[in-house]
């Protein structure tokens, strides 16, 4: 059986050895090292299925037809967006490995095509942006650029009903710690106002009815956060011995 | 969970019209360019009046249930007009409108959404409204002929590239692209490039970025990607032959031109081309002048584009 992977092995190459008068030069140490997990913890799909955006990671297969045709993957060339290793990693619990991609989980843009092309009817772009809030939640990896966008968006469009897109440019840049906002999105802001594209202040528009609406879609939006951190601190439902973890 | 039907439904007279923040507000010349194509088509769409903004792509991110509950409020009120065809405009609105309908194709998921809604005032959504984008509804609704017919002033000189972006087809899991008589090709569209051509444009059929994704999800938060991916839009157009792009998208065509400075300053000036929407094309073609399409509206400026070609 030839060594599939030299980079693991340190061979010790013996040009001249002797061991109780018998010649035992040659190659050494040739064996693999144990590469047996034992902390994988399947606590994370367990987590993942629970959410209702993220219960297809079940059904994955890992045939890869997502990251074939991912752009961030191949397009943008983001090498290390690997939607198949980041359900793999979920799916089999190694969550030391998985937090390594916690910077880069996030950088999905939602192009749906994985979503789209999935034979199996695994709505990738969800799971893996369910994957990414179990990072955020069970603590550890910070909030992303795009959890915050987000979240200044779904706090926007709550207010009125419908976005008032400059408090939202304005939010998210204070979010982001930037002072005065960047250039064109201040250029962009003065054209569209000054062409009366551009709805924004206490006379914009806002949808009729929407105090009624917005206290019950704000409890909602609560309820779920609390469930989701309440889930991830309970114990995990059963345990299971380790698997070996594959390059991907 | 169930899956996009297997077909559109009853169909509407006059369908309910979702026009969502960015046509009532960024996109105003997409509105205003589309409402000129409808009536000189003699098609009409009945706005939903107090519409609420449909979560787009962002709100799925924090809660499940209310980004399910927004565009089903939508679709209650089309329901509630006594529609069962909704139209609209944007990509992320058709993807959130058809993504809460395969969600509430659940029954228990329906009723708990449904108790959410009528908690906050609003009617209840029976799950029968089927939605559809307004390239889809024009070209069906009017057919290729009717739009031949209709042409006023060929877009001759015009080499358009097609640019349908996202989500307008993807997924066919929730659009029901692909598996609904009448819809289009889900990995390779058509029906914008039948349209133009019946405008008398010509049409470049195969560039690499007709579907790609614009980063416009994204144009805050990672603005590497979304330049990136713009730039790579009208760059691919250009390579394959195109002198301007149409778009589908007022998120696509907002997150491309506003990103125009930067392209200029990564790629060069020879990057750029004038980005329209499909709407503003048409209505010239069908006698519009570049004023009321409001095409100067646009920051890459096909106006000035037209008008060297002869259009008024």
């Amino acid at each position: 059986m030839p060594i599939v992977e030299p980079s693991l092995v340190t061979v010790k190459r013996e040009e001249k050895l002797e061991l109780d008068g018998i010649d035992v030069s040659g190659d050494w140490n040739t064996f693999l090292e144990p590469r047996v997990h034992t902390d994988l913890d399947l606590k994370i799909v367990d987590w993942v299925r629970s959410q209702p955006q993220g219960e297809t990671i079940s059904r994955c297969w890992q045939c890869g037809t997502c990251t074939a045709g991912c752009c961030m993957h191949t397009d943008y060339g983001l090498e290390e967006f690997n939607p198949r290793y980041f359900i793999y990693l979920a799916q089999i619990g190694y969550e030391e490995e998985l937090r390594k991609y916690a910077q880069t989980i996030w950088r999905c843009v939602s192009c749906n095509k994985c979503v789209e092309r999935c034979p199996k009817g695994v709505k990738v772009e969800e799971v893996v942006h369910t994957i990414g809030t179990y990072l955020e939640v069970s603590g550890g990896a910070p909030e992303s650029p795009a959890d915050r966008f987000d979240r200044a968006y779904t706090e926007n469009l709550l207010a009125r009903g419908v976005l008032d897109e400059a408090a939202l440019f304005r939010t998210y840049e204070r979010l982001e710690g930037r002072k005065t906002p960047a250039r064109d999105l201040l250029r962009l802001g003065f054209t569209m106002l000054l062409s009366g594209r551009l709805h924004t202040g206490p006379f914009a528009h806002r949808t009729r009815g929407w105090r009624r609406m917005r206290p019950v879609l704000t409890k909602i939006l609560e309820e779920e956060e609390r469930a989701r951190r309440a889930r991830v601190e309970a114990p995990a439902s059963r345990a299971r011995g380790g698997s070996p973890g594959r390059a991907p | 969970m169930s899956a996009a039907p297997a077909s559109r439904g009853p169909s509407d007279p006059v369908p309910a019209y979702y026009p969502g923040c960015s046509l009532d507000g960024l996109g105003k010349a997409y509105e205003v360019s589309c409402q000129i194509v409808l009536d000189r088509l003699g098609l009409s769409l009945d706005r939903i009046v107090d519409y609420n903004c449909c979560g787009a792509t962002e709100v799925k991110n924090l809660s499940h249930d209310v980004s399910v509950a927004l565009p089903a409020r939508n679709l209650a009120l089309a329901r509630s007009m006594g529609r069962h065809e909704v139209v609209a405009a944007c990509n992320g609105c058709v993807y959130s409108l058809t993504r809460a309908n395969d969600a509430v194709g659940d029954g228990a998921t329906r009723a708990r959404i449904n108790s959410h809604l009528s908690a906050g005032g609003s009617p209840t959504y029976d799950g029968e409204a089927s939605v559809q984008h307004v390239l889809e509804y024009i070209r069906n609704r009017a057919g290729l002929d009717r739009i031949r017919g209709a042409v006023r002033r060929p877009l001759r000189g015009l080499k358009v590239a097609p640019y349908y972006g996202c989500l307008y087809t993807r997924p066919k899991r929730y659009t029901g692209v692909g598996r609904v008589p009448g819809t289009d090709d889900p990995e390779h569209p058509v029906f914008l490039d039948e349209l133009l051509e019946a405008c008398g444009a010509e049409v470049i059929h195969d560039y690499p970025a007709k579907t790609i994704c614009c980063g416009g999800g994204h144009a805050l938060s990672d603005l590497d990607v979304s330049v990136a991916f713009s730039a790579s839009v009208m760059h691919e157009a250009r390579r394959a032959g195109a002198n301007v792009v149409a778009t589908i998208c007022p998120l696509g065509q907002i997150n491309i031109e506003n990103n125009l400075d930067r392209i200029r300053q990564a790629y060069g000036e020879e990057a750029i081309l004038p980005v329209s929407y499909f709407t503003q094309l048409m209505a010239v073609a069908l006698g519009a002048s570049v004023r009321q399409a409001r095409l100067k509206d646009n920051f890459s400026r096909p106006d000035l584009f037209l008008r060297e070609r002869g259009f008024s």
